[in-house]
């Protein structure tokens, strides 16, 4: 028994990443959301597109705090994702590999096997962590030993060592930072400081994206953001959306007061780089744990002595927030500077960080044990769940 | 009748400094903030449905479709759990380390940093009545116009 093609679904907390393995995924938000603008509808997943007005955006999402529990929207969203209007799947034809988040608790595990078997009639499912699959994208072209992989997403920045392949649990971290405290950060201080932007979300979000950057000298660069008039590089503003002419906000030049084009902008100055600087010290908002690099090392020193050496060679980062310019570069330069110097470092950053775990998955199709890593439906009548648990190491 | 007050006694409860476990709580409600999804109401909370008004999705086409496919409500029923119990629940599936609880990186080594709760930058000084940080005079003038103690409940 072996198919053309699988079914691969990374069901992120912010994003679900959906697709045949023979086709490109498709990033869609893993959220119901509703308009002020649009008084009837909700949109659901990908459907925000045609939303026109996406001020003041409610979200409901079926994650909380980086775990499934709001089955109902799930639920919902899985069916539009499994629909015509989005990527239509038959699984009782096509295997799936759908990822989960380290340590999901045995309720959520059972569910997804119970739904995915009985609701959506599975034939063979693959449940796995993200971070397997993104190791497996790095080992397949990197030939290594030992990987640490740093998984920045939504909810939580993971930190998980991979030694000849196999997760090493007790080098597990988990920093409680992710993509959704900055937003909410820059949100709260935007509102205190400029504009009251407490019910957007949606924009804020797009703000964060499309003007923050890491910091490689962070007091320098808070210098540079002390200045006036054209020394200080870092200030710009940022133009709101306004849903008629600019539906999303971009980051411009200061103009002087006369030039002004009437638009309502955001001024960005040290909120541009103090924001993702939470991913590397979180104590600035006084959540008490280690920034990544930090926790990176934390990481290797709870893992094998001989495996110490191949663990710092190969860091690959993947997620949402390891978009923001300069972030590779900041890790690199402080693990460097934490690990012994007869080390050799190396961090890398997974191309298009989004769907990095998603193509590993497509590699991962083409192993040639795959079939012996899945549950075939009837496994599943025959063992129940008790099975999943055994063969899926979650 | 209105009561005759006296100023001072006004200004004394102004100056009123918050003990150590109120800056504490009031820290962590400023941390969990930043969990939060929404800041406001459901914009649709307030729509009242008409009965006789066709919902979405379900109930008309039921006979129409071949399978039993469930309800989104139903798994919200069947699986219903909240975070809290999912954890509580984690500590008899995983009770040793390493588990959920157990990779929570510890407290980082180096020192706190501060940053004035106004403007962002470093800051040194601490506002004596509810501890914030603040850089200079102006950023405290700010503060205490519209922060400080403000929003103690």
């Amino acid at each position: 028994m072996s198919e053309s093609s699988c079914y691969i679904l990374d069901n992120g907390a912010y994003t679900a990443k959906a697709g045949f393995s023979t086709m490109e995924p498709k990033v869609v938000p893993n959220c119901i959301m509703k308009a002020k603008s649009e008084r009837r509808r909700p949109f659901v997943g990908s459907q925000i597109e045609e939303c026109r007005d996406a001020s003041g955006l409610f979200y409901i999402l079926p994650f909380q705090k980086g775990f499934l529990v709001n089955w109902d929207t799930q639920k919902t969203i899985w069916d539009f994702i499994f629909s015509k209007e989005c990527c239509p799947v038959n699984f009782s034809e096509t295997p799936l590999i759908i990822t989960e988040p380290i340590y999901n608790f045995s309720s959520i595990q059972e569910a997804i096997t119970e739904i995915f078997f009985e609701e959506y009639e599975c034939q063979s499912l693959l449940r796995i962590n993200a971070t397997d699959l993104a190791e497996y994208h790095y080992r397949k072209t990197h030939n290594n030993e030992c990987t640490v992989v740093v998984d920045s997403g939504y909810s939580y920045t993971y930190i998980v060592p991979y030694i000849k392949g196999k997760k090493y649990k007790e080098g597990i971290r988990r920093i409680d930072v992710g993509g959704k405290v900055l937003t909410n950060h820059l949100k709260e201080i935007l509102s205190y400081r400029q504009l009251n932007v407490m019910e957007e979300s949606y924009v804020i979000n797009q703000a964060k994206e499309d003007s923050c950057f890491v910091s490689q000298d962070f007091m320098a660069d808070m210098e540079i953001a002390r200045r006036k008039g054209s020394s200080n590089t870092i200030v710009k503003d940022y133009v709101l959306p306004d849903y008629t002419t600019i539906r999303r906000g971009y980051l411009r030049d200061i103009v002087k007061p006369d030039e002004d084009l009437e638009q309502q902008t955001l001024r960005l100055n040290n909120e541009r780089f103090s924001i993702p600087e939470l991913l590397f010290r979180p104590s600035d908002v006084g959540i008490p744990q280690m920034g990544i690099p930090e926790a990176i090392m934390h990481s290797i020193e709870g893992c094998p002595e001989e495996n110490k050496e191949s663990l710092l060679e190969n860091i690959v980062l993947y997620g949402g927030n390891t978009l923001f310019p300069g972030f590779r570069d900041r890790v690199f330069n402080e693990v460097r500077a934490f690990a012994l110097d007869h080390f050799e470092v190396n961090v890398t950053l997974g191309e298009n960080p989004v769907t990095y775990a998603w193509e590993g998955g497509k590699l991962m199709f083409r192993d040639p044990d795959f079939y012996s890593f899945c549950m075939t439906r009837e496994e599943y009548e025959e063992e129940g769940k008790a099975l999943a648990f055994e063969r899926f190491d979650i | 009748m209105t009561s005759r007050e006296s100023g001072r006694v006004k200004d004394a409860e102004k100056r009123r400094v918050l003990d150590d476990a109120a800056r504490k709580r009031r820290a962590r409600k400023a941390i969990e903030a930043l969990e939060q999804d929404n800041f406001h109401e459901d914009p649709h909370a307030d729509l009242v449905m008409s009965k006789k008004v066709p919902k979405f999705a379900d109930s008309n086409e039921k006979p129409t479709r071949k399978k039993k496919a469930k309800s989104a409500e139903y798994y919200k029923m069947r699986f219903r759990k909240t975070f809290a119990q999912l954890v509580e629940e984690d500590a008899s599936f995983r009770p040793d380390p390493p588990n959920y609880l157990s990779a929570q990186v510890p407290p980082s080594k180096f020192p706190d940093r501060h940053f004035c709760a106004v403007c962002g930058f470093p800051s040194n000084y601490t506002c004596i009545p509810c501890g914030a940080r603040y850089c200079c005079v102006r950023c405290l003038g700010t503060h205490l116009d519209t922060r400080c103690l403000k929003w103690t409940a």
